[in-house]
């Protein structure tokens, strides 16, 4: 249970809240590389932290995002012409570049020098992993680069997709880290799904319905280990990590490519649910990849043209009670990804937590929420960089792996944890 | 037509969710295991709880030997005031008990605890605040003792965290 303020405290992500603040600490992920797949493409619509952004990609291949609208009257420069290096508004001509500089106001004399005093809000945009990534904090404040495994392997390991969300991102994120409901929810798919199917580890999940958790601290977030009851005196781990704010991971399944989220602050009412599939040590195959685009795995179909999934709240989520009756599906939803959005989306926009009943092993929700609150108090308060945003923090590893039953999975699986370039994961 | 999936779920709808509470007051008992985590105990117990007992240390019959259950297990809970209290009496009257230590000690202390939580089925959530002094030894030790008893081991690395937790329990 949360109180009212502190359920405000966490879902508030706005200019100028805690929470807003705590995330304009951090690079996050704004587009796909492929939104802006040439120079002087059409410029994209952003929203982030309740902010209206439009994205560019100018003649010379540079990225801008900047305020979506015209310095001169308020026109949205989604309507305007990309061209010569810069945004040019349709009315009355202004022209914008990638910092938001203007440029060009074609009513006044270019000698007066007026269009160099107007200038709209610019963040930096950055391409890496097919991601397009901004930092919306204070310039002063920029973090280096981040170095998350799945966006800096080569682009032929890694793909990414995102769709949108019609909730709050913290009811979305706590998904995330919300081990005790693959048991139910998915259960259907391990067996199924072609990004799943086949792994060892697989019939621990199947065999051990009620696996017993451990939660641990780490530098820039979480580390949430699940253990299931194994062979010769052995327990069946799957570690999942939580870097601060937003970023979670999946343990693995055999070789097939490794899996995780970002959950991203579109305003208050609603998140961009991205979704990363990598291997460390090589090319996914073509088999793969056309599993993802597919919408296999994590991934979503689409309504075509967007980011919306097909299944969505118009359809009702293409709710099948047959197959759910016939435990095909548990909730009789399709797919990974869906079974977890539909839930969570019908919580309502902003989920009412002072109406929740924890229990014991929601302990790793309890945790997540302690940290943010934690760190964007001693942020508000005291300026202190908050966890994750130092890139060393992003270097962690999902992982599954068996243990004697002893060993503690900080210990014994503290080399698996860690993202080392050439090296596997660590998997079963 | 708007499907009534989306209709349901717009913020104006949500606000029509019932107002009745939806759970009974919880019985939590929170037990402190050694000397150090019984003074953060004592500290968490003066704030307001809706019913969480608090207990600062455990003492036990040496014939409670590992692996007695049942009639044979004699330990007793020191409560606040001071008083004894019968250990399987207030798990069976508890909704989940918590365990609390900061370093290795009260190894015996849990499995005694933990065989009455298994008396009664009550699940036991384990947490470990590290004290100032404590080595990660004694940390790796303190999760040892207490993996094999707990459905829920949490390390924290705040002493906040038991009240923020015992808040998220409503204990
Ligand atoms: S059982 Fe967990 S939300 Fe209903
Ligand atoms: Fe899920």
């Amino acid at each position: 249970m949360l109180k009212k303020e502190q359920n405000e405290y966490l879902t508030q992500t706005g200019p100028g809240t805690p929470m807003g603040d705590l995330f304009r600490c951090y690079w996050m992920p704004a587009l796909l590389s492929e939104e802006l797949p040439e120079p002087d493409c059409a410029p994209v619509r952003v929203k982030l932290l309740g902010e209206r952004l439009l994205a560019f990609r100018d003649s010379e291949g540079r990225l801008g995002l900047i305020d979506e609208f015209c310095a001169h009257r308020g026109v949205s420069l989604w309507f305007a012409r990309n061209e010569e290096c810069g945004l040019r508004c349709p009315y009355h001509g202004w022209k914008f570049d990638v910092n938001g500089q203007c440029v060009d106001v074609p009513s006044e004399p270019a000698e007066s020098g007026y269009a160099k005093k107007v200038k709209l809000k610019a963040y930096p945009l950055i391409e890496k992993g097919g991601v397009l990534w901004t930092y919306m904090g204070p310039p002063e404040k920029q973090p280096p680069e981040p170095e998350f495994e799945f966006c800096t392997v080569p682009l032929n390991q890694t793909f990414s997709s995102k769709r949108i969300q019609e909730s709050n991102w913290l009811q979305a994120m706590e998904g995330g880290i919300d081990s005790s409901h693959v048991s139910f929810l998915h259960r259907g798919d391990l067996a199924n799904d072609p990004l799943f199917k086949g792994a060892a580890g697989n019939k621990y999940n199947l065999g051990d319905l009620s696996p017993v958790f451990e939660i641990a601290e780490s530098d820039g977030g979480l580390l949430i280990g699940a253990r299931r009851n194994a062979e010769d005196e052995q327990y069946y781990w799957r570690i999942t990590p939580w870097v601060m704010p937003c970023y979670t991971g999946v343990p693995p399944r055999g070789d097939h490519p490794m899996h995780g989220h970002f959950w991203v602050p579109i305003d208050d009412e609603s998140c961009w649910a991205w979704s990363y599939d990598y291997h460390p040590t090589r090319p996914l195959t073509d088999g793969e990849v056309a599993a993802m685009k597919d919408g296999k795995g994590i991934h979503v179909k689409y309504v075509p043209g967007t980011y919306r999934p097909l299944a969505n709240k118009d359809n009702d989520y293409l709710m099948n009670r047959e197959a759910q009756k016939a435990g095909r599906t548990f909730s009789g939803i399709e797919g990974i990804g869906m079974q977890d959005a539909s839930l969570q989306e019908s919580m309502g926009p902003i989920c009412d937590r002072t109406k929740e009943n924890l229990v014991g092993t929601d302990n790793g929700i309890i945790m997540a929420r302690h940290r943010l609150m934690r760190a964007a108090k001693a942020l508000v308060e005291k300026g202190v960089i908050p966890p994750g945003v130092n890139p060393e923090h992003h270097k962690v590893r999902q992982a599954a792996l068996l243990l004697p039953r002893a060993a503690s999975y900080t210990e014994g699986a503290k080399e698996a944890l860690i993202a080392k370039k050439g090296v596997r994961q660590t998997s079963v | 037509m708007q499907s009534e999936t989306a209709r349901v779920t717009t913020a104006r709808e949500s606000s029509y969710r019932v107002q009745y509470p939806n759970s009974k007051r919880r019985d939590v008992k929170v037990v402190a295991l050694d000397a150090l985590s019984a003074s953060l105990v004592d500290e968490v117990s003066r704030e307001p709880w809706n019913g969480a007992k608090f207990f600062t240390s455990l003492s036990f019959s040496t014939d409670s030997a590992p692996g007695t259950t049942g009639e044979g297990l004699k330990a007793w809970l020191k409560d606040l005031a001071g008083a004894a209290n019968d250990l399987v009496e207030e798990v069976a009257s508890s909704d989940f008990v918590v365990v609390v230590t900061s370093a290795g000690e009260g190894a015996r202390a849990v499995s005694l605890i933990a065989d009455a939580c298994a008396l009664h089925n009550k699940s036991l959530v384990a947490l470990v605040v590290p004290g100032p002094e404590t080595t990660d030894a004694q940390i790796s030790d303190s999760m040892t003792h207490l993996r094999p008893f707990a459905r829920m081991l949490v390390i924290a690395s705040g002493a906040d965290y038991i009240s923020a937790m015992l808040t998220a329990l409503r204990a």
